[in-house]
């Protein structure tokens, strides 16, 4: 039972006291929205996907050609193309554990992994699950000549809007290079991602108007890309002009800046994600090189056989 | 990012070397270099562009919430349709290669290669709402030699 205290009487009053709060404080933990405890304005109340809301913005309003045809065409094409039966999983180059030979050690952050920076991620075996899709397309225009002259990034801008019809950021520069007179800081330009149908209005315009017409454009380098399915390629100041958009009133147009475009796929690979985009209408040309790793991606023998005697 | 103050501060040291002269103007307005910049940054801004809100009344409301909502149960079955279709042709090529690998290796493995270089054909189209005039051209065929198309 209690300890009964040689000055006090009453032993359960001690017993009873608490040196802290019993109750958990939540208070600062529950963020509260004030809009939400005044009864003004209840118009800024509403969910931004409610129509009575002044965020509401209608989404899905027309066809997408281009997701169509994915979903009608390329997706079942896909999974037969990438698929091979008794697929392993390719493990990626992850953060290594330290050896415990320092106490310092102990919580330390994991170490780099071997040869590299950034862990790589792991490539899955390709199922019904993980069937390659684009997800986005970004242009990226870098102005060189808005340094001297900033107005040019302007323009850079608005003709990117003029193209997409989504609103375009600006970039600005970020290293100092004494030489070229570049500070970090300057406006060079401008970028958009675009998702859903404005990246596929952008895709068919591109694969059906621009590149068809332009000069010596045989394809997308086989080489292009960041080793986890994201093609990039370049358009130039010339090329940019055969973009209806453009092309249609050149007048306002005298001078044109070229950019480049980022294919965003949710392929692992590249090579998956060349095989998708040129079901897209991108054509590719050039000699490809596939990772050895890719190509051995199959149970070896040993393997089978010790898992078939068990 | 674009605003018009910023750039129309930036830009008019550039455009136009100051010589300040007191209590004279030489024109009212903008030079054209700055209006044109101006113009292009007023086609940017969101200003003056939301359309207006709609104001529905609660018949309205509960119409449009009803529409939506079976819209969205239409759209997440076709998804979940869709879905089931690509898992039932995975789990038949999964049987499909299992059964050939215990009937004859050597096919299995030919059936068994990586598809890697594999692209689908240039004259894959995505198809429009409406035709083109000449659906077909009987007497093509494709460029293999000589082009550098791959």
């Amino acid at each position: 039972m209690f300890q009964q205290s040689v000055r006090q009487f009453s032993s359960s009053a001690v017993a009873q006291k608490v040196g802290c709060a019993q109750v958990k404080p939540v208070h600062h933990k529950v963020r509260i929205i004030k809009k939400f405890l005044s009864p003004k304005y209840p118009e800024l109340k509403y969910e931004p996907h409610d129509i009575r809301s002044p965020k509401y913005k209608p989404y899905l309003t027309t066809p997408d050609r281009v997701q169509d045809h994915y979903f009608n065409t390329l997706q079942s094409d896909l999974l037969l193309i990438n698929y091979r039966h008794g697929q392993q999983p390719i493990y990626g180059n992850k953060r290594r554990q330290w050896d415990m030979t320092s106490p310092y050690h102990l919580n330390r952050p994991l170490r780099k992994p071997k040869g590299q920076i950034v862990p790589s991620p792991t490539i899955k075996p390709r199922t019904y699950e993980n069937v390659p899709r684009l997800e986005g397309v970004t242009l990226n225009c870098f102005v060189k000549d808005a340094k001297l002259y900033p107005a040019q990034a302007i323009s850079a801008a608005l003709q990117l809007q003029q193209i997409t019809g989504c609103k375009p950021k600006a970039i600005f520069a970020k290293t100092n290079v004494p030489n070229w007179k570049l500070r970090p800081g300057m406006k060079m330009g401008a970028k958009i991602t675009l998702h859903g149908r404005d990246a596929s209005q952008f895709i068919s315009t591109l694969t059906e108007i621009v590149l068809p017409r332009t000069r010596d454009f045989y394809g997308i380098s086989n080489r292009s890309g960041d080793r986890y399915g994201n093609i990039a390629f370049g358009l130039t100041a010339e090329e940019v002009k055969l973009f209806p958009e453009i092309e249609n009133n050149q007048d306002s147009w005298p001078q044109n800046f070229g950019f480049d475009i980022t294919l965003h796929t949710s392929a692992q690979t590249d090579a998956d994600a060349r095989i998708l985009l040129s079901g897209l209408g991108f054509p590719f040309t050039g000699s490809e090189r596939i990772p050895k790793t890719l190509l051995n991606d199959l149970v070896s023998e040993e393997e089978e056989i010790s898992t078939t005697q068990q | 990012m674009f605003t018009v103050r910023s750039t129309v501060k930036t830009i008019t040291a550039h455009v136009k070397p100051t010589q300040q002269l007191r209590y004279k103007r030489d024109k009212a307005g903008l030079n054209p270099q700055l209006e044109r910049i101006v113009n292009q940054l007023s086609v940017m801004s969101a200003a003056r562009k939301q359309p207006r809100l709609l104001k529905l009344c609660d018949e309205d409301y509960i119409k449009h919430r009803t529409v939506m909502k079976a819209w969205s149960l239409y759209r997440k079955n076709k998804i979940e349709h869709n879905e089931s279709l690509l898992e039932k042709q995975y789990q038949s090529m999964n049987e499909a290669a299992a059964e050939l690998q215990s009937i004859n290796p050597k096919l299995y493995e030919i059936a068994n290669e990586h598809q890697f270089g594999k692209r689908f054909p240039l004259e894959i189209r995505t198809p429009t709402d409406f035709p083109p005039r000449q659906i077909w051209f009987y007497d093509y065929f494709p460029k293999v030699d000589g082009s550098k198309q791959q």
